[in-house]
């Protein structure tokens, strides 16, 4: 066999983790994910600390770094299971696939540049510093996590799926009555969330003044449905017709919540 | 509502004014509730729990759960002390309904009007009683299976941790969340395994049969017994943001389909 022809093999091996980056949500039973390094096999020393400080931050956003935090958002809010769920923008198919080129600033964007991004319009936020101990701690953890991902490849489950066109405009009429019926149980009829008997959040908002900003990802129907498909009702993805999801993302993001922080006058930068 | 006590020939000048009472606090919960109707309410609670509400099947509910709430480990009957009032008050109107399969608490809960309802459920909100010893036995070697279900879930199977909707601990996320810390080994395992064959289907939106089904009769037992080691809550004051008005279960019939 030449080296070529074992090169084309390889590809070919690599390929079948490749995501056909799928139009519409298909069911993905039966398909192994890429899986992050198992518990337990963290490294001990800085490293492990470091990497295990990002985790906390990951998950308690709001606790562990404050000052970059503006609203009641984790980054587990969206990034489901510590970052690590398929198909709700999981690190491990972020991390691989930057510098990236992307439409929303004209750049190359590096990793950091894109998690300074949620911060700003998801967290509704003070971007970390790129050397600053935060920015450093979510920088090990998304290596961490991604250990063993092949890199500059869009993996199967990374990202947020992309919805083809539904067939009637999406309705934020319909998707009220969605939302009332499948999401205010936890997000609360008024969109406003839920407390834990001692006062946390509990479910997060997903519109109002604590919520993600006008400049997010999420304020994008298309972006909100395919999210909303593969992960909520929380343990009951994919249970939405694509139709209910386009209609139920178009209701939440036709509620009020804070202004684009690029656009919003006196916001933060 | 209370069509039902019509026969039964209670109706004194008082019992009628329980009722007209029970309509309006029912009707407005949270303004009419002076201190003197839900003290009432309490009391007529307490009454049911202690013999009953007088109709024909109508046990008292401390012969099973005790007057503290306590229940009794043992043999799976829950505890109850402390658990919300619009918990308790669903899972009754569940078993009466038949979506809450219970051969015990069947026939008990047959003759109980609304009004009986909510006041033994607000009775039994407010009592407070210590965790009673669980004889079930304890597998240390699932100890960690089930730290790791109730803190981290199983993903790759969709089921997320049992703490993002049961609080932290275990602790519940009152009022539609019931605690499961500190309940018993027995009665956990039996409820799991109860959503898992669909006998209970009480559950808004399916979200437990849709886990337990997936959990596998070992991994249902770690979380289990993982749960029963825990204390139970004693809730504060329930957080004005989690009325149940802005948490409404909207019942699964009259969910839109697709
Ligand atoms: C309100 C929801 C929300 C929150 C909160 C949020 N993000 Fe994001 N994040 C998104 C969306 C939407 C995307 C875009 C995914 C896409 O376009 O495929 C994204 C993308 C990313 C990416 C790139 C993923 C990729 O595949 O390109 C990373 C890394 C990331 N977020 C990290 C974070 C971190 C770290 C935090 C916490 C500081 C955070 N996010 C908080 C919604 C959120
Ligand atoms: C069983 C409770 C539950 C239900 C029902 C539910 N969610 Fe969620 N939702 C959550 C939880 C929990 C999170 C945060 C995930 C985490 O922290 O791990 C979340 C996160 C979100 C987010 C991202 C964070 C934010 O607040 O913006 C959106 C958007 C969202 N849900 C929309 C919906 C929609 C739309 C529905 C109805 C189709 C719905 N959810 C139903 C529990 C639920
Ligand atoms: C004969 C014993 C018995 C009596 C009497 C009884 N219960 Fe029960 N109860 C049970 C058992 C056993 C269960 C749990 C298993 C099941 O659902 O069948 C239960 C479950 C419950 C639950 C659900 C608890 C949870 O965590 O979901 C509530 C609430 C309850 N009972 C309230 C009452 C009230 C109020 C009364 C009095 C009107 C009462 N019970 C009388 C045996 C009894
Ligand atoms: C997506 C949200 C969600 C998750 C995750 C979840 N639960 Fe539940 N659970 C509920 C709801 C809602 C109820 C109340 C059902 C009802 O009203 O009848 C419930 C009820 C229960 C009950 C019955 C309690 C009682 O007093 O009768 C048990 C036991 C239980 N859950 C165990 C678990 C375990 C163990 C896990 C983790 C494997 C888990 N749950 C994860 C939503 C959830």
């Amino acid at each position: 066999m030449t080296a070529r022809s074992l090169i084309l093999l390889i590809l070919l091996a690599t390929g079948l983790l490749l995501d056909p980056r799928p139009t519409g949500a298909t069911g993905n039973q039966n398909f192994q994910f890429f899986a992050p390094p198992a518990e337990g096999t963290l490294p001990n020393g800085p490293l492990g600390r470091l990497i295990r400080q990002g985790e906390l931050i990951f998950i308690h956003t709001g606790q562990y770094a404050p000052r970059y935090v503006g609203n009641d958002l984790t980054c587990e809010s969206c990034h489901l299971d510590r970052g690590i769920k398929p198909y709700s923008a999981p690190l491990w198919g972020a991390y691989g696939t930057y510098p990236r080129y992307r439409s929303k600033n004209h750049q190359v964007n590096t990793l950091e540049e894109r998690i300074q991004g949620c911060f700003r319009f998801s967290l509704n936020g003070t971007p970390p510093p790129v050397g600053s101990k935060t920015m450093k701690a979510l920088i090990a953890y998304s290596f961490w996590v991604s250990r063993g991902a092949p890199v500059g490849l869009y993996l199967k489950g990374q990202g947020i799926v992309r919805m083809s066109k539904p067939a009637r405009p999406p309705d934020p009429l319909r998707g009220k009555a969605i939302f009332e019926a499948r999401c205010s149980l936890c997000h609360g009829l008024d969109g406003q969330g839920t407390q834990s008997d001692n006062d946390q959040v509990a479910f997060p908002p997903v519109w109002g003044p604590h919520s993600y900003t006008k400049g997010a990802g999420f304020y994008k129907v298309s972006k909100l449905a395919g999210f909303v498909k593969m992960n909520m009702p929380l343990s009951k993805g994919e249970t939405l017709s694509d139709q209910q999801a386009w209609d139920v993302a178009a209701y939440v993001d036709s509620q009020p919540r804070p202004e684009d922080p690029r656009k919003a006058k006196g916001g933060k930068s | 509502m209370v069509v039902s006590r019509s026969g039964s020939g209670v109706f004194s000048p008082l019992a009628l004014a329980g009722i007209l009472l029970g309509t309006f606090v029912a009707l407005f919960p949270s303004r009419a509730r002076g201190a003197d109707t839900e003290a009432a309410l309490i009391a007529w609670g307490h009454t049911i729990a202690m013999q009953g509400n007088g109709l024909p099947g109508n046990t008292a509910c401390a012969e099973c759960h005790r007057i503290n709430g306590g229940g009794m480990p043992s043999v799976g009957i829950p505890r109850i002390a402390g658990q919300t009032e619009t918990y308790i008050y669903r899972e009754i109107r569940g078993v009466q309904e038949g979506t809450r399969y219970s051969p015990y608490m069947d026939g008990i809960v047959q003759n109980l009007s609304r009004h009986d309802i909510r006041a033994v459920a607000l009775y039994y909100s407010t009592v407070r009683t210590p965790k009673l010893p669980d004889p079930a036995s304890y597998d240390p070697a699932l100890r960690e299976l089930g730290r790791r279900i109730a803190h981290r879930g199983l993903w790759d199977r969709n089921i997320p941790a049992c703490i993002l909707c049961h609080g932290q601990d275990g602790r519940g996320i009152p009022p539609n969340f019931p605690y499961i810390a500190g309940q018993s080994t027995t009665y956990l395992m039996g409820q799991l395994i109860s959503f898992a064959v669909v006998r209970r289907k009480d559950d808004p939106e399916g979200l437990m049969r849709g886990i337990a089904s997936k959990l596998t009769h070992r991994e249902i037992k770690a979380v289990a017994q993982y749960f029963a080691s825990l204390d139970p809550p004693v809730y504060g004051k329930i957080s004005e943001k989690n009325r149940p008005d802005r948490l409404r279960l909207i019942p699964e019939k009259e969910i839109p389909t697709p």
